[in-house]
This record gives C-alpha cells, structure tokens and sequence, in this order.
C-alpha cells in the first residue's frame, strides 16, 4: 500500500476533507504542485483552480478554490485552507 | 390601588409578555443558526490557526515586523459587542474585561476598533479615540470585512501607531454560559497563539483532540510577493477575528435567548399576581357591598 499522510481540506465554515490521502495536486501560485507522504515543510499561497486528492483506496476528490488558498505541509501532515 | 389601574397594569403587562415571547422565538431560531455557524467555524479557525502558530515558531517569522515584541504601552483594542442590548449581561460583560484589559494606560495610548454599537458607544462617551466602527447586524459577515480589519491593525503596528494589539469578545460555551474573553493578536508570538488554538474546541473533527503544535524549524515558502508571511499573517488574523465574530453572534443569540425567556416567564408570573390581586379586591368591594345592603336592611327592620 501506498504511504500515506494526513490531510485537512477546509473552507469557512465547512471542512470539505479529513483523512489519509496518497497524494494531493494543488495549484500554488507558481505551478501545479503534488504533495506525498514525508513532503518537506513548506508554505505557498495557492492560486485559482483545482485541488485533486488521491484517496488510499484511489478515489479522487476534487475542490476547487477561487483565490486566497493557504496550503501547508509539515510532519506528515497537509492543511489546504481554501 | 385601584380595580382600574390593576387592570390597566395587568393588560400592559401581557403586551410585554407578547413582545418578549416573540423576541424570544426569534432568538431561538438565530441561535440555532449561529451557534451551528461557529461550531462548524472553529474547525477551519484551528487548523489556520495551527498553520499560523507553526510559522511563528520558524526562524524568519520570528524576525518578522509583526512578530517583534517593543516596549511601548499603545495599544489597539478590537472590540467586538452587539448592536442591541436586551441580551442580559453579556454586553457589560465584554465591556468590563475590555476595561480591565486596559488597565490604568491613559486614554491618548489607545486605540478602539469596535465591531457592533454598543462598544462603540461606551468607549465613545469615555473620550477615548475609536478608529473605526463597525455595524454588527445581519448574521452573515463575509470574511472580506475582516480581512479589511485585520490589514488596517496589522498596517497601524507596523507604522508604530501600536504596539500592542488586543482584541474581546465573548467566547461561545454553551446556551447558557458565554465567556469575555481576552486575547492578543500581535505582536505575533507561540504563547498568545497557543491560548486561542487552544481555546477553540471544536464539537468533533480532527481538531478535537490535541495535535502537536511543534514547528518545523524552517519552511520552504512559495508566494508571489517576496514576503509571505506579510501577505499570510494579516490573512490568518483575519480567520481569527472571524472566528471571533461567529463566536460572538453566537454568544449574542444565546444570551437574548436566556434574557427573553426569562423576561416572559417573569412576565406571566406578574400577570399571575396581579390577576389574583384584582380578584381579592373585587371580592372584598363585593362582600363590603353585601354586607352594607344587609346592615342597611336590618336598621330599616328594627
């Protein structure tokens, strides 16, 4: 199985995603980025578009965000503030 | 008293209760909306809030404008009250910790950003400067007006118009219990973000239960403006004042909620007395009537 990391997919006043995930593709204000398991700690502001998370079980979620995104990463685990 | 003004008394006071009755369902129905708003809200406050408490702990935040301690005593006041009373204690509550928040420093170092009337207006007739007021009315703020907020406190540190930035509310526990609550927001530091993290508990989630808040010594940081945490900070504390808000809408609601109810049920307890009043002195006037037609009576008789 595939390693997986803890992930938060959150808007105000609704959490969208809580779980494990394989990977997640975020659009970061300098390109498309693809956040796996043991990513190093990292910050970027998030540009318009989609957010796909890959589920263990290899569903795909999709969010999209219109602007203002915060992603996190760090310690195995990812926040996605949309 | 007379029968007349018992009466006049008892049917004022069941208007009273018609009104108090209707606040009281209204109330209850804004509750249920705003206490569901900021229980749902705090998930998303803790988790932004994390991000926040994690990057004040790396080395370049640390050195960051807004994260700098100084030594100086102004201070701004975010102040976040209703537009309405008749919410039993709950304004006076606010106000006073506000008070006490502000200690014995003179009204010249302080600066009031008040969000909702009656914390403009208490500070307003105490002389003290209020930089911006704003309307607390309908229940769905957008975070926009936040944002706006927490860049002018964030650019008013940064000029060294403050340097401190504090901020009440009264903080959500339950329909019956509401807490003022008194917390800082910059300078930026672990100890004053770890407070409000973990004051925000949320019903269920991830975030309700502790999640380790050590902090990578460094992050990659990705953003177009060369200073993210510039851009990052005033928009986390924008989630912050936010959760504040929902927090504070739903303390109002509740409060009201409580003030109302027991305003109607007092209202019909004085309905009650009163109506067992007018009655006693109805019988008395009656039995007083009875008894002189008798006595007038037996006089003729004799």
């Amino acid at each position: 199985m595939a390693k997986t990391f803890h992930l938060t997919v959150a808007k105000v006043g609704e959490n969208l995603f809580d779980g494990e995930a394989v990977s997640a593709t975020v659009p970061g204000v300098e390109g498309v980025f693809q956040v796996l398991a043991g990513h190093e700690a990292f910050v970027s502001e998030l540009a318009a578009g989609d957010v796909r998370v890959t589920t263990p079980d290899d569903t795909v979620h999709s969010f999209t965000i219109s602007d203002h995104g915060i992603a996190e990463v760090s310690y195995n685990q990812a926040t996605i503030l949309l | 008293m007379a029968l007349k003004d018992i009466k006049t008394k008892i049917h004022a006071t069941e208007r009273t209760h018609k009104v108090t009755r209707a606040m009281e369902a209204v109330s209850a129905v804004k509750m249920r909306k705003t206490q569901s708003a900021a229980l749902a809200g705090r998930s998303y406050a803790r988790a932004a809030l994390s991000i926040l408490t994690r990057l004040s702990g790396t080395e370049n935040a640390k050195r960051h404008p807004l994260a700098t301690h100084r030594d100086g005593t102004k201070i701004a006041l975010v102040l976040i009250t209703s537009d309405k009373g008749l919410a039993g204690g709950l304004n006076s509550g606010v106000l006073k910790r506000a008070a006490e928040a502000l200690g014995k420093r003179s009204i010249e170092e302080v600066t009031i950003y008040a969000y909702g009337k009656k914390g403009e207006e208490y500070f307003t007739r105490r002389g003290y400067r209020v930089a911006r007021a704003f309307e607390n009315k309908g229940d769905d703020v957008p975070l926009a007006v936040m944002e706006e907020l927490a860049r002018e406190v964030s650019d008013g540190f940064s000029r060294g118009d403050y340097d401190k930035v504090i901020t009440v509310y009264s903080h959500f526990k339950s329909t019956f219990e509401q807490v003022p609550t008194m917390r800082r927001l910059l300078p930026l530091s672990l100890g004053a973000l770890k407070d409000i993290v973990d004051g925000i508990i949320p019903a269920k989630g991830k975030w309700s239960h502790e999640t380790p808040l050590e902090a990578p010594a460094s992050y990659e940081v990705e953003s177009l403006s060369g200073d993210v945490l510039g851009t990052l900070i005033p928009r986390l504390i924008a989630v912050a004042l936010y959760h504040m808000l929902l927090e504070a809408k739903a303390s109002e609601h509740s409060a009201r909620m409580v003030a109302m109810k027991s305003a109607s049920d007092k209202s019909k307890e004085v309905v009650h007395d009163l109506t067992h009043l007018f009655n006693k002195i109805r019988q008395a006037a009656i039995t007083r009537e009875v008894s002189e037609i008798i006595g007038g009576r037996e006089a003729l008789a004799t």
